[in-house]
């Protein structure tokens, strides 16, 4: 089992995700892959073999009023080809996420192209990487708009018209509010998409009453064979938040309290809960898979799970750490 | 680094640099490139002078880079070549007083652009930064990051001190932002007894201000300072 984190590294400043320089600036898809060099001889240092590349890697590579930055991809093959080589050489399991306002199933036509166009540069970057089919694309269904059967209609109606290029590295993922285990599985039917698993989110919104070994088979399920599936894992924050806010009355600045929604990522992972998780899986889940860690701690919070977790459950400290 | 008059020409006039990918830093990723001269630049010699904005990096063979040294040993080796946009003159140039040579340091351009020496752009752990200052306002002649090497093993200690008759290593405990996260640092530190091999003695500091006040901890470092003959001045031309 590959444990990883998404995009930003904590655990040693200075080290960046991609070139986030305006467009004015002229940020390139090469200089983020100098940058995700440095990422993965940080990576391998660290023992870590999953991480979640930034969305923004090749920097308006899909932007409709800069064209300048359309070709970033072509002009990158050889750097490219040289980072997923040094991935490969490193067993790192590379993954995308596609940004929020990527909304493949948009009731607005421009909306869904540019979306589609968004899917299909990040397909190609880890076509150019060479990467195995390991390395997929995590994708939301997108916006209800008050017709769930609609909507889900329609992701199958646009993921048909997707090139197989991108197909074949798309993965989809329950979210916490909108669709469902049952939503994704009902997609997964139709078009073949393999599912992801999202803890945090089948905890938060699970309309139907699924067991969590039933959901969970469910998407582990829906992975070819010989694909290590992935899932996702976080715990809700406890923590009390501190807003600080303007006051509207005095425009003057001040902090409030509110209690954490169960919605919201803690820093770290509750490594009590991530063995009691694992214990139930190993009992009836009939496959392995890799788990994205999603803490607003990133590495250092995957790093402390690894600590913790070689001490509360030995047993199983070999699986978790490589 | 810039060693040579011709890639201070490329770097001007063609606008890019080179490193060998066998032998670059772990980290060649940046938004700017600073470069340091060595001692043939006379006026401007053992300084970072100049900085240019990163347009691009590529992998291309050295051969490729460099047509007319097709007979170089090298000449087939993979290099980044970063191309660079036009050079820009720091508003001062930073000096390394020790005349070391500087080949990376990852920094940032608030720091690049207010450097007062070499060792001020390093960007190190809040404790590494808070005995910087002590030392500077101190006039405590120190380099940071000082990398020593031992048959394979590659040691870095956080700060030397080069003194009349031996040299003070001080090496900070706290590795990570987060204190009780174990990393895994690049180059490990250095125990005693390699340190001592080497000829130098140890200073291990425990986090400044917690452990230890930071009073306290200047005041070991320059007493083993004093019991090596005092910090000397900074060395003739090397």
């Amino acid at each position: 089992m590959r444990l990883g984190f998404p995009v930003k590294v904590l655990g040693q400043p200075g080290l960046r995700s991609h070139d986030s320089r305006r467009w004015q600036n002229r940020p390139h898809l090469s200089v983020s892959l100098a940058y995700l060099r440095d990422t993965i001889l940080y990576l391998e240092r660290q023992d870590i073999r999953m991480y979640r590349m930034a969305s923004d890697l090749a920097p308006y590579v899909v932007h409709p009023d800069l064209p300048e930055f359309h070709s970033q991809i072509e002009d990158c093959h050889a750097e490219l080809a040289v980072v997923g080589e040094m991935a490969t050489e490193c067993d790192l399991r590379l993954s995308f996420h596609l940004p929020l306002t990527s909304v493949l199933n948009a009731r607005d036509e421009t909306v869904a192209q540019r979306s589609a166009q968004m899917a299909t540069a990040h397909a190609r970057i880890l076509e150019a990487m060479g990467l195995g089919p390991e390395a997929a694309i995590v994708i939301h269904v997108g916006g209800l708009y008050g017709d769930r059967d609609a909507a889900l209609a329609r992701f199958v109606q646009y993921h048909e018209r997707l090139p197989p290029l991108v197909r074949r590295r798309l993965v989809l993922e329950n979210d916490d509010k909108r669709f469902s285990v049952s939503d994704i599985t009902w997609v997964h039917e139709r078009t073949g998409i393999p599912l992801v698993f999202d803890y945090l989110h089948f905890r938060n919104f699970n309309p139907q009453g699924l067991c969590m070994v039933e959901a969970l088979e469910r998407c582990l399920g829906s992975w070819p064979a010989g694909v290590t599936p992935k899932i996702h894992f976080s715990s809700p924050r406890t923590a009390m938040r501190i807003i600080d806010r303007k006051a509207s009355q005095s425009g003057s600045r001040e902090s409030i309290m509110r209690a954490p929604r169960t919605l919201q990522h803690s820093d770290f992972v509750d490594p009590f809960q991530f063995a009691d998780f694992l214990r139930e899986c190993e009992r009836f889940a009939p496959r392995g898979f890799d788990v994205m860690i999603e803490a607003k701690a990133k590495d250092l919070a995957l790093l402390h799970l690894r600590q913790h977790m070689s001490r509360i459950d030995p047993a199983r400290d070999c699986r978790v750490g490589n | 680094m810039i060693n040579s008059h011709r890639d201070f020409e490329i770097a001007r006039d063609q606008g890019w640099y080179r490193i060998p990918c066998e032998r670059a830093p772990s980290r060649v990723g940046a938004d700017y490139l600073a470069f340091y001269q060595t001692k043939l630049f006379e006026e401007e010699r053992w300084a970072v002078n100049y900085y240019a904005p990163i347009r691009r990096y590529r992998v291309l063979s050295r051969r490729t880079l460099l047509p007319h040294e097709t007979e170089h040993p090298r000449a087939s080796a993979p290099y980044y070549k970063i191309e660079i946009g036009a050079l820009r003159r720091l508003p001062r140039g930073i000096p390394s007083w020790r005349l070391r040579r500087v080949t990376f340091i990852p920094t940032t351009l608030e720091r690049l652009l207010t450097a007062e020496e070499i060792n001020d752009l390093w960007c190190g752990t809040t404790d590494e930064e808070e005995l910087w200052r002590a030392f500077k306002e101190g006039g405590v002649s120190a380099e940071r990051r000082y990398p020593l090497r031992e048959a394979d093993e590659h040691y870095t200690v956080d700060f030397a001190l080069f003194c009349q008759n031996g040299r003070v290593a001080v090496c900070i405990g706290s590795e990570a932002i987060v204190e009780n996260v174990r990393i895994i640092r690049e180059y490990p530190l250095i125990d005693d007894y390699e340190a001592a091999a080497l000829g130098w003695t140890i200073v291990r500091l425990d986090r400044l201000g917690v452990a230890e006040p930071p009073g306290a901890c200047l005041q070991r470092i320059l007493q083993a300072a004093e019991n090596l003959g005092g910090v000397a001045g900074t060395p003739a031309e090397g």
